[in-house]
Formats: structure tokens, C-alpha cells, sequence
């Protein structure tokens, strides 16, 4: 029991406080931080996996064999169906095109239906379509069509009664080029309307949802049986842009919460270092007084742990309490209620506890347990143990292993174990420059403060490392963030082109052109486009290998153009000019998986007709820029021998949706795609993600200060001690403070000067392999760190040191004998 | 009488970057239960390392010790630690008490080490005994220097003392023990010293400049430059007498 008598004791004299505050801190940052991404990134996937309106679909271009479908019921998978094709509705003297989608019970799988069932009602949440018998249709259809609620509408051979206006449809994204308005309806009526008849156009989907085990067998078992006309699909596929930023975002939180055990047990760190060393005249009378070396060790050993015990309790219950109260906070946000998590972040948690312990704070105690007794004779109390260096293996071995296990990832471990050795590597040539420097010639607090550095030279290594480390995470991680939420933001400008208008004849354009601009809608221009095959490479004809290229497979959209369009860039040969008037530009990526090059003779099949042309420039172009995109654009001419269509998109004000109706009832043979609901859904996800980044990030700050705070109450004593001492020889106040401040402020300097580096190393390595994005160097970080870092420990320390120059001397000395 | 404290032919050497340093140079001498020994010199002459060898604090590098009849230069560290504990105290020149306890906590310490029971009553006997009982619950910083001596005296004796605080079979080293004192208030610690050596029969090695102290002393040993200059054999083994 002497251990827990002792702690107790101990914890009175102040000297514990500060390990048990920093391992509190430690365990509850990182508990928070991993609830927090644990439910967000849980949320996020509800809410992504909306986008499919199930976990796992199915896609078939016709009915499904029924076994497949047995086979997920004895796997115990909840499905659903829903089945979508373009028909024509009649509503008394009034016809309209519409894209009409049949649900089955059960549907949505995942994420929930919006509707309301008066025009001017609330929009309210339902998790199941229409009702046998009725229909849902999109607003727009109902002034389009001179219809109310509750009228009949026609739909082949059925009548239904409009019974809803839908606000909010999950998977609406899963069909992008879906054309016309919605019209919903039950799957049971499907048959009594006599549309469907062989041949026809339909897109059938089958959604699954249930265990993770059961989607993954149930996938393993049917992907050999699927044929060239189904496909089974998740979110990456499904929706390849939500599953990257989700991916980002899921790098992005692992890596804060490495980041943070590795600034928590920095703190963790300092804390014990500097409780050792002021317990080695504990130890020294202890020994004294006839405690053995595993006497000691086993009080000390049983105090920690002890004290890890209820620190770490202390530390989960705050960081489960921090990350609730911040979903709370959150909670309007979040299109998804953050589901609960699960036992991860708590054993996370429970493991940094440990490592700091067993990495941090035990390997202190040991060295403190060979303290030498006659120190208590000598009256010296400074550390001649030269393996201090080796005690610092543990820490970061341990911290190294925890990440090792969070990542999963050999990898990253590697380089930030690499990281740390250039941080230390780099605090030290930094601290030598500092201490070798000529700047105590300026005179009185520059000498007091360039002396104070000199004097502890190795343990400013130490320190200035630390600092290092806690402003890079917080660097790293601001720029990080800065640079994923200008992605997203970039990826989905608020007026990207949210409308296509496509199959417009040309004797339809100048009118089209008309309406457009005088509604002063901004779009693109408008591009002339005919359908057409490649049919063969070089005389070659396409093998039936490169036909499973979706590109190749369908028909391909061929335009030509005189002006290279915005976001498309030439990276071999030439666009067109005085000297080349013919041939074709091939967009890169598809030039990559057809092995195309320069000079390559493509020849197309187009309406029967055949026409050739040679590669003469390879381009890149940016598909997320909701313009439309050609991956064959022929040189101005070229084409003019076949009929063509012409394509356009447009960005249109949600208040101005009317207006489609206007379009639609003016040039009822162009067809309008709209995507201005799958764009809302796709920036609702991504504003979430920004969220969460943005949380993250605010809890790594409280980390790095804590690291601060930590280095600088480590080496405040000394400093206290010298501070009392110059005052009692007159010293004024003033120079001890400008000297304070010099002296953390030169330490910050330093630090803020090698997490500029780390930060740019850490982030060109972020963005090009962990996020995939082009790295650009940050000259403003260079000014940022050194200035922040001054501004931090320079503050931090001058604070801390306060009373040194507030109190009497006296009572300072006293305090510290 | 048996011999409380032996030591044969101390040498003790210490490397440091200028070479080898000789601190001890063939030190002999021998102590008889409850007899006091004042070790003097100046500073740097090698007393206050003769002093923690002898209480079992270092090894020295040539030479052998017997404390209350073990010979603890044979003993590991453990082995020593655990003698020191059963009869070894001290008192320092800077009192050494831990500022995170209170003066009972900290007279109590050695007797918790020991794993004793009634150590809360025994450390208030001690501290009643050198007046302070009623200072049982403050803390060092609260205490003046020689309040804080006299604790340190209590927790030496209570670390040395049987059950019965009024005999001891222990032996006390007090280095430099009125260093950090003024003259009354050294005066009052050595007086405290020599009645509780006198009432318990402790034996005491003390190490002081002060030639006052050292004549209260029934032996007492020069030193210069890690050899015995003075007492009554000098450069030899002393048999110290009372």
C-alpha cells in the first residue's frame, strides 16, 4: 500500500499533477478525436451509402435470375428493387416525358425519402415510396402537367392518383443522365400498366443491405455468375467522387489521431522527464534511508500505475464526454445523426494510456531508480547519466507501434519513425547554430537569454523538438485541411453547371441560344456532337479485350471544335492551328487503356458510315468541371458530312427551376438532364466531411498546446531558480522579462523553422500519395511557422515564468529548495 | 563493547576527464557501539565520501567496512539498503526532507519503508521529542532551518530506532548537520543530537568544520586530502576510544 500512500502524497505536493494532467489530456484527445472520426466516419458511410439507396446494388438491364435473390434472403441481406425507364404520362389534354422509377417495399435501404403531400406542406422524412395505386411526381411536373394533389394521372394502362411531391430522393445520383422528371410509383403496379414489354429500355436495380460478412459472401458468390448485362456495384464504383472525398476525409481524421498520440506523448514525455529528474533527491534519501533499488522501482512502478489507472479512466470519460457534447453541438450540421460508436476508440484510448506509460513515463522511473545516494552528500543534482539518449528509445518506439497498429500500415509507420529522426536531427543542428551564435554581442537580456540556452543545450535538443513536433501537426494539419477543402469546394463550385441540354437540332440552336441568354444563365458553349464507334486502331479492328472498356464498348460522343475548351489541356502534340486543320485530339486516359499514340489512325463508325482520322494531340480534361467533356474532339470539318446534334450545359438558380418547364414546353425534342438534386446530396456529404476536418483540426490545436505547455513548465524550475538569483543581484524586472522572452522566443523560432520544413515534407507526401492531389510549395508556411512558433512558446513561456519575476525572490528560492 | 563501525584500508579512485582522482587514500579505523566520532577538514579534503562509504551509500574501490558486524563492501546494493534500513540514519546539511510531505509524513518514511505499522505513532513520539509536536502537519516550506533540522533528526532516529524509542542499536551520520544553520539555532540542533545519542546509546559519525561540535565528540579524525591527518593513529587504523 506504500505506493498508493505515496501517490497520494505526491499528488498533494504538485509533482504528479502534471503527469496525470498530460496523460488525462493524452488519453482523452486521442479517445475524443478517435470517437469523433469513429462516428463521423460511420455517419458519413450511412450517408454515402445513401447515394445507392443500399449498401450493395445490383444492376441489370433486365429481370435478375430469382435464385440470385434467394440466395441473399438465406444470407439474411435485406433487398429491395427498383426498376426505371422513360414513359409518357397523361394527365386529361396534357403529355409529358418523364423518367418514371417503380420501388418495391422496403425501399430505400439506406438514407431516407422526402416528400410532401401538399404543394405548399412541409417537406418531411419517409422511409418507403408510394403506396399501390399512387404516385409521387417531381415538383415541376405538376404545373407542367395542370395538375394538383389528389387528380389522376395515366400512366400506360393504369391510372394512379398523385398522392405526393417528391423533395428528396436518395439514389437519384445512381442514374446520372436520367432524363425527364421523376415520376414514383410501386413496383406491384408495374405490371398493370403493360409499358414494360420486351426490348424496352429499363434499368433494373436490386439493393442489398445487412451484414458486412453476409454483403461480402453474397458479392464472392455472384460475381462469377454475372454477364456482360449485370453488374454489382458499391459506393467506390457507384459513386467514385463521394468515395474519394470520403477516403480523403477517413486519411485525413487517421492521421490527426496519429498525430495527436503523437503530440500527447510528447507531453506525456516532457511531464515525466521532468518529474525523474525532480525526484532524484527523493530517491537519493530514500536509499538513504535503506530502500533498495527494487524497493524503489516498485513503489515508483506501482504509483504509476496507479496513477495510469485513473488517468486513463479520467481521460476516456472526458474524451467520450468532449466528442458527445461536440456531436451535440454539431448535431444541426449533419444530414445523418452520427451513429454510436464502437469499442475502437475506447481501446484506442486505453492504448495510448499505456503506451505513454510504458514508452513515456516508466523508462524515467528506471533511470531514477539507479540514482547514485551519495548525490544527497554531493548536493548535485544534475543528471550524469549519459544513457538519457537511450531512454528516449522506448517513447517513440512505442508510439510507433501504436500507430502501426491504428494504420495498419508499415508504410506511414516507416515515415514517421524517418520523420522524427530528421525532426531530432534538425532540432539539434538548429539548437547548435542557436548556441554557437553571436547575438549575445547585442547586449544585456540577449546575453542572460543566449546564456540560459547555452547552459542547457542538450535538453533544448529535446525541447526544440518537441515544440517541433507539436507546431508541424498543427501546420500539417491546418494546410492539409486547407488543401481537401479547396479540393471539394473546387471539385463543386456553387455554380457549376447543375442542367444539360442535349439532342438539340441544329435548326433548334439559334432559339435555344435565345432563351438561354436572355434568362442570363451562365453555360457553357454549345458543342455540335454525333454518335458514333471506334471500330479499329491503325487498320486494326478493336479486340474484343479493349471493347470491355466502357468507352469503346458504347457509343462514343464525337465533336470537334476550333477553341480547346476551359479545363482541357494539350500534353502531347498539338491542338489545331494554320498547319494542322485535320485529325483528332484523344482524351489521355483513354488514349492510356486503348494504347493510342500520336500518328494512330482511328477509324469510327458512325450511322453506318465510316470515316478516319489520326491521333494529332492527346488531352487531359477535368471531369469534375460539369461541362461537357468529349474523350474524341475532331479538328473543325471534319464531321460536317454527318447529322448532328448539339449539347450544352447551364447553371440555373434553384428559384428559377421553373424554367425548365418553359425549355421543355418550347423545344419539347431536347432533352434536359437535370443533376441539380444529385449535386445538392453530393455538396451535403462533402459539407459534412468539411465539418468534420474542421473539428479535428481544432482538437489537434488543443494537442500542440498541450506540448507546449508541457516543454515549457519541463524546463521551468532552472529558469525560475536563475530568474530569482539575477533579481537578488539587482536584475530588474524588465531585462529578466525581455531576456524570458528572447529565450522561449529564440526556442520558438527554431521550432516554428524546422516544422516549416517537416510541414512541407509532410504534406508533399500527404497530398500526392494519401490524397492524390498535385503538391504546391507553401513559401507563406516559412514565414508562418517561425512566427506562430515565437508567438507561441514565447508567450507560453514568458507566462509560465511569471512568478519568478512577480513574486519576491525569496519566496521563489524557497519555494524551489 | 562490540565494534560498531571497521573499516581496513579504504582506498577510493573516481575517473573524470582529467585522469584518475585519488579521494581516499588508505583510511583504517574502528568505532565502538554508542561512541561518537567527528570527522573534520576542509572542504574537498574526502570526508563527506569517507562518510557515505561508511554508511554503505558507495563502494569504495580498495578496502573493506563492517557495520554492526557485516561487512558491507561484500554486499550488493540491495544487501546494503536493506542494513542501512534496519540500523543506519542520517541527517544532511541541507535537511533533505521531501517538500511534498508533511513533517510526521516525513519521519514516518523510514519506518513505512521498513513496512512497520505503527509508524504515524512513532514519528509523532520522535517529533515530540525534538519539540515539534506541534508542527506535526506542516510542510518543510512552512517550517524555519531549524525546525527543519530537528525533523530531519527525528526521521534519523525513528529510522533507527527499536520499538522502543528510548534504545537504539543503530548507528547516525550526520553530515555537516549545523552548515545551513545560525549559531542558536546550531546550537540547539547539536544539543538535540547528543541527548537523543546519549538516551538511545546511538552511535554517531558526523562530518563538520566546526571545532566546537567535533570537541563534544568523544573521538575525532583530521583530514586533508583523502588522508587522516590527525586522531589517534593517524594514516593507520584508528582505534577510536571514548
Amino acid at each position: 500500500m506504500l505506493p498508493l500512500k505515496l501517490l497520494s502524497r505526491d499528488w498533494r505536493g504538485g509533482e504528479l499533477a502534471l503527469i496525470a494532467t498530460a496523460l488525462i489530456l493524452a488519453v482523452s484527445s486521442v479517445t475524443a478525436i478517435a470517437h469523433f472520426s469513429d462516428r463521423l466516419t460511420r455517419a458519413m458511410h450511412i450517408q454515402s451509402q445513401s447515394f445507392l439507396a443500399a449498401e450493395r446494388v445490383l444492376k441489370s438491364s433486365r429481370e435478375v435470375r430469382a435464385e440470385w435473390l434467394h440466395k441473399a434472403d438465406e444470407l439474411g441481406l435485406r433487398q429491395a428493387r427498383t426498376v426505371t425507364f422513360a414513359s409518357m404520362l397523361a394527365a386529361g389534354d396534357e403529355f409529358q416525358f418523364a423518367s418514371v422509377k417503380a420501388v418495391s417495399d422496403g425501399y430505400p435501404l439506406v438514407g431516407h425519402l422526402e416528400m410532401r403531400q401538399t404543394v405548399d406542406g412541409e417537406s418531411r422524412v419517409v422511409q418507403q415510396g408510394p403506396q399501390p395505386g399512387h404516385v409521387w411526381l417531381e415538383a415541376r411536373l405538376l404545373p407542367l402537367m395542370q395538375l394538383d394533389i389528389g387528380d389522376q394521372l395515366q400512366l400506360g394502362d393504369r391510372s394512379f392518383t398523385v398522392s405526393g411531391i417528391i423533395d428528396h430522393e436518395p439514389d437519384r445520383g445512381a442514374n446520372l443522365f436520367s432524363m425527364g422528371a421523376r415520376l414514383m410509383m410501386h413496383s406491384d403496379d408495374l405490371a398493370a400498366t403493360n409499358i414494360l414489354q420486351p426490348g424496352s429500355r429499363v434499368d433494373y436495380r436490386y439493393l442489398f443491405a445487412g451484414d458486412d460478412k453476409a454483403l461480402e459472401n453474397y458479392v464472392k458468390w455472384l460475381r462469377p455468375q454475372l454477364t456482360l448485362h449485370e453488374h454489382i456495384t458499391d459506393l467506390e464504383e457507384g459513386q467514385p467522387r463521394v468515395a474519394r472525398t470520403l477516403d480523403r476525409a477517413e486519411s485525413f481524421l487517421f492521421l490527426a489521431a496519429s498525430l495527436a498520440v503523437l503530440l500527447a506523448s510528447v507531453a506525456v514525455g516532457l511531464a515525466a522527464r521532468r518529474y525523474g529528474l525532480r525526484h532524484a533527491n527523493y530517491v537519493a534519501v530514500m536509499k538513504s534511508l535503506g530502500a533498495g533499488k527494487n524497493k524503489i522501482l516498485g513503489i515508483y512502478i506501482g504509483q504509476m500505475t496507479a496513477l495510469a489507472f485513473i488517468a486513463t479512466a479520467v481521460g476516456l470519460a472526458i474524451g467520450s464526454l468532449i466528442q458527445a457534447q461536440a456531436v451535440n453541438l454539431l448535431a444541426g450540421f449533419f444530414p445523418v445523426t452520427p451513429p454510436p460508436s464502437g469499442l475502437r476508440p475506447l481501446l484506442v484510448g486505453l492504448a495510448t494510456g499505456l503506451a505513454c506509460v510504458i514508452g513515456f513515463a516508466l523508462p524515467p522511473l528506471f533511470r531514477l531508480a539507479q540514482t547514485d545516494p551519495m548525490q544527497t552528500l554531493r548536493q548535485d543534482w544534475s543528471n550524469p547519466d549519459k544513457r538519457e539518449w537511450f531512454g528516449l528509445i522506448p517513447g517513440p518506439l512505442s508510439m510507433l507501434l501504436l500507430i502501426w497498429w491504428l494504420s495498419g500500415s508499415m508504410a506511414i509507420t516507416l515515415a514517421l519513425l524517418t520523420g522524427l529522426g530528421l525532426l531530432v536531427a534538425g532540432a539539434a543542428a538548429i539548437n547548435r547554430l542557436l548556441v554557437r551564435g553571436r547575438l549575445a554581442a547585442l547586449g544585456g537580456s540577449w546575453r542572460i537569454a543566449l546564456g540560459s540556452l547555452q547552459r542547457r543545450a542538450g535538453f533544448n535538443t529535446l525541447l526544440i523538438a518537441a515544440f517541433g513536433t507539436g507546431l508541424l501537426a498543427m501546420l500539417a494539419m491546418f494546410y492539409a485541411r486547407t488543401a481537401l477543402i479547396d479540393e471539394w469546394k473546387m471539385q463543386l463550385p456553387e455554380n457549376a453547371p447543375n442542367h444539360f441540354l442535349v439532342n438539340i437540332a441544329p435548326y433548334e440552336l439559334d432559339g435555344v441560344k435565345q432563351k438561354i441568354a436572355g434568362k442570363n444563365l451562365e453555360g457553357t458553349e454549345f458543342y455540335p456532337m454525333v454518335r458514333g464507334r471506334l471500330i479499329a486502331v491503325n487498320g486494326t479492328p478493336v479486340t474484343e479485350r479493349d471493347e470491355k472498356d466502357g468507352a469503346i464498348r458504347r457509343e462514343l460522343n464525337l465533336s470537334w471544335t476550333d477553341t480547346l475548351p476551359a479545363d482541357n489541356k494539350i500534353v502531347a502534340g498539338d491542338w489545331w492551328n494554320e498547319n494542322l486543320k485535320e485529325g483528332v485530339s484523344v482524351e489521355v486516359e483513354v488514349a492510356a487503356r486503348l494504347g493510342l499514340s500520336l500518328g494512330d489512325v482511328l477509324r469510327f463508325s458512325i450511322g453506318g458510315l465510316e470515316t478516319e482520322a489520326t491521333v494529332t494531340s492527346l488531352r487531359t480534361l477535368d471531369w469534375n468541371s460539369m461541362r461537357p467533356n468529349f474523350f474524341m474532339l475532331f479538328a473543325p470539318g471534319s464531321l460536317d458530312s454527318f447529322p448532328a446534334t448539339y449539347i450544352q450545359s447551364f447553371y440555373l438558380p434553384p428559384a428559377d427551376k421553373l424554367f425548365v418547364n418553359e425549355l421543355v414546353r418550347e423545344f419539347p425534342s431536347v432533352s434536359i438532364i437535370e443533376l441539380d438534386k444529385i449535386l445538392e446530396n453530393i455538396r451535403d456529404t462533402i459539407g459534412q466531411v468539411a465539418i468534420a476536418v474542421e473539428s479535428v483540426l481544432a482538437l489537434m490545436l488543443v494537442a500542440g498546446v498541450l506540448v507546449l505547455i508541457a516543454g515549457v513548465r519541463a524546463s521551468i524550475a532552472e529558469r525560475l531558480q536563475e530568474a530569482a538569483v539575477i533579481r537578488t543581484l539587482g536584475g530588474r524586472r524588465q531585462l529578466l522579462v525581455r531576456s524570458l522572452m528572447i529565450e522561449f522566443g529564440l526556442l520558438g523560432i527554431a521550432a516554428g523553422l524546422l516544422a516549416a520544413f517537416g510541414t512541407e515534407a509532410t504534406l508533399a507526401v500527404l497530398t500526392q500519395r494519401v490524397f492524390d492531389m498535385p503538391f504546391h510549395f507553401h513559401p507563406g508556411l516559412w514565414l508562418l511557422g517561425p512566427l506562430v512558433g515565437a508567438l507561441l512558446v514565447g508567450t507560453a513561456g514568458t507566462l509560465a515564468c511569471r512568478s519568478a519575476v512577480s513574486q519576491p525572490p525569496l519566496k521563489v528560492l524557497r519555494e524551489l529548495a | 563493547m562490540s565494534v560498531m563501525l571497521q573499516a581496513e584500508n579504504l582506498h577510493h579512485r573516481v575517473t573524470t576527464s582529467e585522469g584518475q582522482l585519488t579521494l581516499l587514500n588508505d583510511i583504517s579505523l574502528q568505532l565502538q557501539a554508542g561512541q561518537s566520532l567527528a570527522i573534520t577538514g576542509a572542504s574537498g579534503s574526502g570526508k563527506s565520501t569517507l562518510l557515505g562509504l561508511l554508511a554503505g551509500l558507495d563502494r569504495p574501490s580498495d578496502g573493506r567496512i563492517w557495520l554492526a558486524g557485516e561487512e558491507i563492501t561484500a554486499m550488493d546494493e540491495e544487501q546494503r539498503a536493506a542494513l542501512r534500513a534496519r540500523c543506519v540514519g542520517f541527517v544532511f546539511q541541507t535537511f533533505q526532507l521531501l517538500p511534498g510531505l508533511t513533517a510526521r509524513e516525513n519521519v514516518m518514511l523510514p519506518s513505512e519503508l521498513r513496512g512497520e505499522r505503527n509508524a504515524g505513532r512513532r514519528a509523532q513520539e520522535f517529533l515530540e521529542r525534538v519539540g515539534l509536536g506541534h508542527r506535526l502537519h506542516h510542510y518543510p516550506r512552512q517550517l524555519s532551518g531549524g525546525e527543519q533540522q530537528r525533523v530531519a533528526i527525528a526521521r534519523a532516529f525513528c529510522s533507527i530506532a527499536d520499538n522502543d524509542v528510548s534504545s537504539s542499536n543503530g548507528i547516525l551520520f550526520a553530515d555537516e548537520p549545523t552548515g545551513s544553520l545560525d549559531a542558536h539555532n546550531g546550537e540547539k540542533v547539536i544539543d538535540l543530537l547528543f541527548n537523543l545519542n546519549a538516551e538511545t546509546g546511538t552511535t554517531l559519525v558526523l562530518v563538520t568544520h566546526e571545532q566546537r561540535l567535533a570537541a563534544r565528540c568523544g573521538a575525532h579524525l583530521r583530514m586533508d586530502a583523502g588522508e587522516i591527518t590527525a586522531g589517534d593513529q593517524p594514516g593507520s587504523l584508528a582505534e577510536v576510544s571514548a
